[in-house]
């Protein structure tokens, strides 16, 4: 009798993930309609957030984000180069997005995806537009040489919201950087400290100092609802998102709504940019606990 | 990016060529090595499937410093410009991230990526079972997140274990070992250090239950006496591997 009862269960299945299948929007309209998101959480809710700092040995500041399914891994490494001419006194960041063909099955080896610059582009203009890190941070010596850190963000995994989760490993990977102890030669010349043979100046290894930090919010808009933090699949279904880049304090930073078919009214606009600073703070918090959490692990390595 | 780089600046890469040509210095006088592991003894492995959810099946491989993902997705339907084969295609990919090594590699397909890649498909060709979906293909991604030493041994092993987790048909699982000669001595799985001052190297994959071989690489001299020795070491660890793949696949069922 049981193992009956199992086959029909097995069947349900089958036939619940066909309706899926064949219908999509039918099939999230059923969840919304009982107020629950497909993936269980009430509508206006993220989902669950994990940070850990410090992951990758190989880099000077790295961090992993898991944003529900959605994986970023963001390593900072840093190299020496002569001053910039145009601005002696600044060291530079650059950013990458990379999304491997491992992370979903639209992505195709050698062939890179659309959203790689685009999320790159909006990364790198939140960093500079909220300050957080100074560029002047990264001098060793004005006009003789400067840090270049790359930047680069790995897509592990994608199921939506992939500016949410990129940013906010970007920041917290920045946040993670020491620079490294060195010293520095008259004319130029940059050795690590542990290794000099010439008379050299040398220079401490050090945190940077921190401005504002950016986190970015997605909303997907259905005619009735607004669903903050969508999945690759409500994003498929939907079509249209607003996203909205605050910092942690609440301040907009920059806000996108690129085309779609439902037309936001100031209304929605505002609801989403609400959304953004409830998250701020919630964001705010993982990433001081993790940022807190890698510093008590260093020290008692230290020890 | 208009400057040019002046120095590559990485302690990392100091100590590796401090430490060539000395082998001395990587194994103490009591036979231990800098991790403290003996010759003959491999380094701890811990494996896990379903890491990457958007794939039909996917594995996570940490060996020491070395950590690797892959996914698998397919069989999906073949590319358009290729031609009608009755039976199933394999396409593996490996590539690296930029902070996998000590110095900032550029990202894309490098000259060891392709080579990765070719020696992934070789190892797993005959393990999978291509008849099986004719018409259609299987991709294998890899992706090095860190890149400890023994590399490619360990992607070819987690590529077994995503396949597995993706369901698709094999012979048998296939694992990996890699193992590296100094002068008279054997050191199995050796780390980057290592492998960067090894005089030979010799990679082996194998499908265990089947006692067969799908790949067998060397380098450098291998006497016949040593290279007997050395391909029943690395047998020994490709059985004790499967060991651990199989454990793994069936706890996550």
């Amino acid at each position: 009798m049981a193992k009956l009862e199992h086959g029909s269960d097995d069947r349900e299945d089958v036939e619940l993930e066909a309706f899926r299948r064949l219908y999509p929007s039918e099939f999230l309209q059923q969840f919304l309609k009982e107020g629950v998101r497909p993936d269980g959480r009430p509508l206006g809710r993220a989902r669950s957030t994990v940070l850990s700092v410090g992951s990758l040995p190989h880099a000077e500041g790295s961090a992993m984000v898991k944003l529900g399914n959605t994986t970023m891994l963001a390593g900072v490494k840093l190299e020496v180069m002569p001053s910039p001419v145009d601005s002696p006194d600044e060291g530079r960041i650059a950013v990458e997005f990379q999304m491997p063909a491992i992370c979903s099955p639209l992505v195709r080896p050698g062939r890179q995806s659309e959203l790689e610059p685009v999320i790159a582009e909006q990364i790198k203009n939140a960093l500079t537009s909220t300050m957080m890190v100074d560029l002047r941070e990264l001098i060793i010596a004005p006009g003789k040489a400067a840090w270049m850190a790359y930047l680069d963000v790995y897509c592990l995994d994608a199921d939506g919201s992939l500016l949410d989760a990129a940013l906010l490993a970007a920041a917290a990977a920045l946040a993670d950087v020491k620079l490294p102890e060195i010293a520095i030669t008259d004319d130029g010349k940059v050795f690590p400290a542990n290794v000099v043979t010439e008379k050299a100046q040398t220079l401490k290894g050090k945190r940077l100092k921190l401005g504002k930090i950016p986190m970015a919010l997605t909303c997907a808009l259905h005619p009735k609802h607004i669903l903050p933090d969508p999945t690759a699949e409500e994003e498929g279904i939907l079509k249209t998102t607003i996203t909205v880049l605050t910092d942690f304090s609440g301040q907009l930073v920059s806000l996108y709504k690129p085309g779609g078919e439902v037309l936001a009214s100031t209304s929605i606009v505002q609801s989403c940019i609400a959304l953004a600073k409830y998250r701020g703070k919630e964001l705010q918090k993982i990433f001081t606990e993790a940022i807190m959490k890698a510093d008590s692990d260093d020290t008692m390595d230290a020890d | 990016m208009a400057q040019s780089r002046v120095s590559s600046y990485s302690l990392e890469s100091q100590r590796v060529s401090l430490a060539r040509g000395s082998s001395a210095s990587l194994i103490s006088p009591h036979g231990t090595r800098e991790d403290g592991r003996t010759l003959h003894e491999c380094r701890a492995a811990f494996l896990q499937t379903g890491a990457v959810n958007a794939a039909a099946g996917s594995a996570y491989a940490e060996f020491g410093q070395t950590k690797v993902i892959v996914s698998v997705f397919g069989p999906r339907e073949s590319k358009k410009a290729q031609a009608y084969s009755d039976i199933g295609r394999l396409n593996c990919n490996v590539s690296f991230a930029t902070f996998a090594g000590s110095v900032r590699g550029r990202a894309g397909q490098g000259v060891e990526e392709k080579e990765y890649s070719q020696m992934l498909y070789k190892a797993l060709e005959g393990a999978v079972t291509l008849h099986t979906f004719p018409k259609t293909t299987v991709d294998v991604f890899a992706l090095v997140l860190q890149s400890g030493g023994g590399d490619l041994p360990v992607v070819i092993t987690c590529a077994s274990l995503a396949l597995a987790d993706a369901g698709i048909v094999m012979y048998d699982l296939v694992s990996a070992v890699s193992l590296s000669s100094f002068d008279t001595k054997l050191l199995l799985d050796a780390t980057l250090d290592e492998e960067n001052s090894q005089d030979g190297s010799l990679m082996l994959a194998c499908m265990t239950s089947r006692n067969e071989i799908t790949q067998l690489s060397l380098s450098g001299e291998w006497p016949q006496g040593k290279l007997s020795e050395g391909l029943k070491l690395c047998l020994d660890a490709c059985n004790k591997l499967a060991g651990l793949m199989r454990i793994q696949l069936r706890i996550s069922v």
